[in-house]
């Protein structure tokens, strides 16, 4: 077998293994920590498939942003709030069932597809195409989601702050 | 190049004018100290700017931005519908009395629903899965927080939440669909996936990719089994906001899952004829289904409702139903009823909602218990419901009636029988609905206070505006079927 083919297995496992571990662990902490070997894992692949741009974006934003902030949100939660909060299961019998049957079609069609499969020679490095790419083919999706950046945070900071009465 | 995305500009003017407002309501609303509805003013121009701006590019049949978008008439056709009805979600807005307590972000609300009118301009415009997703995340975050925005209120905390969390999980199970797409085809442009998949034998993977792709849309759209968020979001939403996702946001999302499907998935056999691709994916049939459960428990679910909002929102479930019976049928008849149908759709639906949020205001009921005399209170407003719940009915000499008939006409003429005979019998069930409103406003004497209730001028010609159109589609209606015909080009498809 070859390396890469290893590499690949092994990175997949321990992105599947602590995606597990986060959805069934009841400690929010423990779940942020193994949250954070699922990114890690997600970034490795993406490195497998030469995306390393991608793969430097994911751990900074991912791994160095939001996991942080989760860590700290959880961190500066007035104490007593937290202690308490455990992740609670419910309908545990009709969702078994449900999941059960998708993940099988799920598999079924996956074991019935024949992708088709494109040799890619090694590149330089994704940057520079990257960057042609978003001033020319995609300039209309990278503006859009400045709007839609722009209206989520407005729209987050609403959500998040209390309403002032009125003067 | 640089010409290329010259010219794309050019055709992108009404969006980048809509984009100039949003940006002009979060400058004014720090500017003007005095809370008042600025940022609506503002929003109401820019959408009439758009309105002409749209109307100048009739006839025009191109793409833009690298094939990102496309400025064909059927998207003009369906942006001046969606245009017409933010303009007339902006005037409810003024007068919702709901968010008078907000009135210090009052601002914000605006710059929302030009972000959320931007996202459906793309919707029902993307020529590419990626700027679908874009498109569709961009109406969808704006709406989580339109649906919220009322957050004194436990009921609009709640439904925003459950917005957010079944929309989130839509949207990801659309994408995951839109990847095994571009996984068996190597494209994201909706003519080049069209161009592989009719190459490609069929197997598992398509439909399971469709279905998921339909999940997300159809979920926007409330069509069964994506229902279950609309009768609670529906309610806890303020009313401006229930009705903008009722109409706007549900046509614009018929109008992207007529174009994904109709350039991707559906392509000609050797008898000229539409013929679904890849060859043995029963899509037609998987919507069929839908449609028809849609119908069947939109209609049997709002007989037990008291909440007007509630029953309204059963109702457009079912609406939902019938508008996919016209993307079953495979035909350019089907798509031009659809077209149809969300034209008069838009006037009768926004109508009831509007009545709905007046008798909110005055009587401060929801409850269609309490609109018990009404009728001889403000007899103007009691009829015009009643029009309108006519309409919605399906009953001549309504427009509701003749989108209907089209829509039946075009199912029946494609053979499919067993959907329009569950239509028909439903359409009878949705009667002692809608007809029980009107029976509750007029057969019964007002309880307690007795004198006449008057409305303003302003909420007169609103009344007039939106029943004229019910009233006059319903027996003239040949200009809007040049229209549709004239606007049945999509960009690439002959």
């Amino acid at each position: 077998m070859e390396l890469t083919t290893l590499l690949f297995y092994f990175f997949s496992l321990l992105t599947i293994g602590s995606a597990i571990f986060m959805v069934f662990s009841k400690n929010i902490v423990h779940a942020a920590f193994a949250l954070m070997f699922t990114l890690l894992g997600v970034a490795a692949l993406y490195v497998l498939l030469f995306a390393d741009f991608i793969a430097a974006t994911q751990i900074l934003v991912y791994v160095g942003g939001i996991l942080i902030l989760i860590l700290f949100g959880v961190m500066l939660t007035t104490k007593g709030f937290t202690d308490n909060l455990k992740t609670l299961t419910t309908n545990l019998r009709p969702v078994s069932v449900v999941m059960t049957l998708v993940a099988a079609g799920m598999i079924y069609v996956l074991l019935t597809t024949t992708w088709p499969v494109a040799e890619i020679a090694e590149p330089e490095g994704t940057i520079t195409g990257l960057g042609t790419l978003l001033l020319k083919e995609y300039i209309l999706p990278f503006q859009v989601t400045g709007v839609l950046l722009l209206v989520a945070i407005i729209g987050a900071l609403l959500m998040a702050t209390k309403v002032k009465h009125q003067q | 190049m640089s010409e290329h995305v010259l010219n794309s500009i050019g055709l992108f003017v009404p969006e980048i004018i809509l984009v100039a407002s949003l940006c002009i309501i979060i400058v004014a609303d720090l500017l003007l100290k005095k809370r008042t509805h600025a940022g609506g003013w503002i929003l109401l121009a820019s959408l009439v700017l758009c309105f002409f701006a749209f109307s100048a590019q009739s006839g025009i049949n191109t793409s833009a931005f690298f094939a990102m978008i496309a400025v064909d008439p059927f998207s003009v056709f369906f942006k001046v519908i969606l245009v017409i009805s933010g303009i007339f979600i902006v005037l409810f807005s003024m007068q919702n009395k709901e968010l008078i307590p907000y009135k210090n972000r009052i601002g914000e609300y605006y710059m929302l629903i030009a972000g959320m009118m931007l996202g459906m301009f793309l919707m029902v415009s993307s020529t590419n899965l990626l700027m679908m997703y874009l498109a569709f995340e961009m109406t969808s975050i704006c709406s989580y927080v339109l649906v919220g925005f009322t957050k004194k209120s436990i009921r609009s905390a709640e439904s925003s939440i459950k917005y957010i969390i079944y929309g989130s999980v839509s949207s990801g199970i659309m994408i995951y669909g839109m990847s095994l797409i571009y996984g068996m085809s190597g494209s994201l442009n909706i003519f080049e996936i069209g161009a592989a998949l009719s190459g490609l034998e069929s197997a598992p993977i398509f439909s399971m990719a469709v279905l998921m792709i339909t999940a997300g849309i159809g979920f926007k759209i409330a069509l069964v089994p994506f229902h279950f968020w609309a009768p609670d979001v529906y309610e806890g939403a303020p009313m401006a906001i229930t009705a903008l996702l009722a109409v706007t946001s549900k046509i614009a999302a018929v109008a992207m899952l007529i174009r994904l499907f109709r350039v991707s998935f559906t392509g000609v056999d050797a008898t000229g004829m539409m013929a679904i691709i890849p060859e043995g994916i029963r899509w037609d049939m998987m919507l069929a289904v839908m449609a028809a459960a849609a119908m069947i428990l939109g209609n049997l679910a709002a007989l037990w409702q008291d909440n007007i909002k509630r029953m309204l929102a059963y109702s457009s479930i079912a609406h939902a139903g019938y508008i996919i019976m016209g993307v079953v049928v495979l035909t350019d008849q089907g798509i031009s009823a659809v077209m149809l149908y969300a034209f008069m759709y838009l006037f009768m639906n926004l109508g009831t909602f509007y009545m709905a949020m007046l008798y909110a205001n005055k009587f401060s009921t929801e409850s269609i218990e309490g609109y018990k005399g009404i009728g001889y209170r403000a007899p103007f407003t009691a009829v015009a419901l009643t029009i309108f719940l006519v309409s919605l009915t399906g009953l001549p000499p309504t427009a509701g009636f003749i989108a209907k008939l089209y829509i039946f006409g075009a199912a029946i003429n494609a053979g499919w029988i067993w959907l329009v005979l569950v239509a028909g019998v439903m359409t009878i069930v949705s009667l002692f609905y809608y007809i029980r409103v009107a029976r509750n406003m007029f057969l019964y004497k007002p309880e307690g206070e007795t004198e006449p209730v008057r409305f303003d001028n302003f909420t007169t010609a609103i009344v007039l505006l939106l029943l004229t159109p019910v009233l006059v589609l319903g027996v003239y209606f040949t200009p809007v079927l040049e229209f549709i015909k004239h606007s049945l080009v999509m960009f690439g498809v002959q």
